[in-house]
């Protein structure tokens, strides 16, 4: 599903964020990726949505060559990967059912198709009662969901959590990681980038420890290590 | 899916333009001065033309012949003049005819009348009145005359040389043309940082908005699209407040504006209501070319998708 070979990226500064990156995640896998502040995590999940391309090495995702991809098929690519970030990310003048319907709308999906699937992904996220609520009236743990919710949208093959649980206190931090394994469940391949140490214990899943742009780790049932 | 597209776009062009309605407003003041010099520039031409054209209308050469000149020694000599190039027309006035002008012209003035009548005879000979196709070909066509010899049969010659004063009236107009054009530039410097400046602040203000189009996987077009439709809607309404307010001020003031130049026959508001939709539909597409040039520019430094 998601495979880096030999992957390093140099900025243009010279910062060598990556170096010589090889892993293999299976279709269906709950990854979570960790390491310390600046061990190029973020740049992974960059290059993995293409926001940055590598500097040597290949990408492939579901068998596509992403490595070179070109700019007008990007949107397509992302079409394919849901992401969630630490900061939410939401519009604060929609309301919840519109954050939602945003990401089918700029697609160009027909009005009666959104309004049929948007209530069904808010419902598997545990927000059927929360449509007209705007972001400013939710918790932080609520917000993520929300985010999550758009990030499955477009029902895609691969979710990307970047630092989900960064913002949220250990009791919305519980129900956000629940939510990814419920997700995880329905066949869909869950990267969790982040750092805390309790989430990764818990899960007993697959961890890849990065550590100075490299692979320090990669245990199928690993710990936080750091 | 392109029409569903399509309205979307135009649903945020349309949010773009009026969630910054205050700095929409300064934009289109702006771009609306700019017309305003615009159409400037488009009426000096036109007064411009209208005047040298009403001079160059009242030149002519007329050959004088005294009575006692033949009829057809006249229009033997006028078969020879049509034979001149340079000679767009030549009209025959008799003796009886040039008589009656003159009764016609001074009919007020009792004392002419009655020295006429004194007189008992028709004063005035037969004269061909001569008009050239260019204005410039004057000079040639009193040479060819002369040539004939037709200054030999006539009494007297009448060509005043007005060359001198179209060429002040060019000069002065192509001055006031060349000063308008400055002006109007300028304008138009201005309205297309105006528009820049405008376009960009949109960016800024819906980064947050443009960034999650971008992470949920919209089209570049779908990003970019809006901020251009927005530069054309600021011509459109741009366009239309200039003609309200081009409209206004013909009604309050269009008797004084139009009175100003009633010496050459040009009334303002007559041309401009018969070329409403030229003038129109030209500054529109200039305003709309250099507006999606801004956007773009704008769009080429700031927005990344």
């Amino acid at each position: 599903m998601i495979e880096l070979r030999n992957v390093s990226k140099t900025y243009r500064t010279g910062t060598e964020a990556v170096r010589d990156v090889t892993l293999h995640i299976k279709p269906g896998e709950f990854v979570s990726l960790v390491g310390r502040s600046g061990t190029g995590k973020s740049t992974v999940v960059k290059m993995l949505v293409a926001e940055e391309r590598p500097s040597q090495g290949k990408i492939i995702l579901g068998g596509w060559d992403i490595t070179r991809i070109k700019i007008h098929d990007i949107p397509l690519l992302r079409r394919q990967i849901g992401v969630v970030f630490q900061d939410f990310k939401l519009l604060p003048q929609k309301t919840v059912y519109e954050n939602v319907s945003f990401a089918l709308e700029v697609a160009g999906y027909p009005k009666k198709y959104i309004n049929e699937i948007v209530p069904q992904i808010l419902t598997l996220v545990g927000l059927e009662d929360k449509h007209h609520s705007f972001p400013d009236q939710l918790s932080g743990g609520q917000q993520q969901r929300v985010s999550i919710a758009r990030a499955l949208a477009h029902r895609p093959k691969i979710l990307i959590a970047d630092e989900p649980t960064g913002n949220l206190d250990s009791i919305n931090t519980r129900e956000i990681v629940d939510l990814l394994l419920k997700i995880n469940k329905y066949k869909t391949t869950v990267m969790l980038v982040t750092h805390n140490r309790d989430v990764v214990n818990s899960l007993k899943k697959r961890v890849i420890t990065m550590e100075d742009g490299r692979i320090a780790s990669d245990r199928a049932r690993g710990r936080y290590a750091l | 899916m392109f029409l569903i597209s399509s309205s979307r776009i135009l649903k945020f062009s349309w949010q773009h333009f009026w969630r910054n309605i205050w700095l929409s407003l300064a934009t289109i003041m702006i771009i609306v001065l700019t017309l305003f010099s615009l159409t400037t520039l488009v009426l000096i031409n036109v007064v411009a033309d209208r005047a040298t054209s009403s001079v160059k209308q009242t030149i002519d050469v007329s050959l004088y012949f005294n009575n006692e000149t033949s009829e057809e020694a006249v229009t033997l000599l006028q078969t020879e003049l049509e034979k001149i190039e340079q000679i767009e027309n030549i009209r025959y006035i008799s003796a009886e005819e040039a008589l009656g002008q003159f009764k016609q012209e001074h009919e007020q003035d009792q004392s002419i009348i009655d020295t006429l009548a004194e007189i008992d005879q028709n004063p005035f000979g037969p004269t061909l009145v001569i008009n050239a196709t260019e204005v410039e070909q004057y000079p040639v066509i009193m040479e060819k005359i002369s040539e004939l010899k037709a200054d030999e049969l006539a009494e007297k010659i009448d060509y005043e040389d007005h060359q001198l004063l179209i060429s002040r009236i060019d000069d002065f107009t192509n001055k006031i043309r060349k000063f308008g054009f400055i002006i109007s530039s300028i304008f138009l410097i201005i309205a297309v940082l105006t528009v820049f400046n405008t376009i960009r602040v949109g960016i800024y203000i819906h980064r947050r908005e443009i960034a999650i189009m971008r992470l949920v996987g919209a089209n570049n077009w779908f990003i970019r699209l809006p901020f251009i439709i927005e530069g054309l809607l600021y011509a459109f309404f741009s366009c239309i407040l200039f003609w309200v307010l081009i409209y206004i001020l013909m009604h309050f003031f269009g008797g004084q504006i139009n009175s100003f130049f009633s010496e050459i026959n040009f009334n303002v508001s007559t041309y401009l209501s018969d070329n409403m939709l030229n003038i129109f539909g030209f500054e529109f597409i200039i305003i709309a070319v250099i507006n999606m040039l801004s956007a773009m520019i704008a769009m080429g430094r700031y927005l990344r998708v």
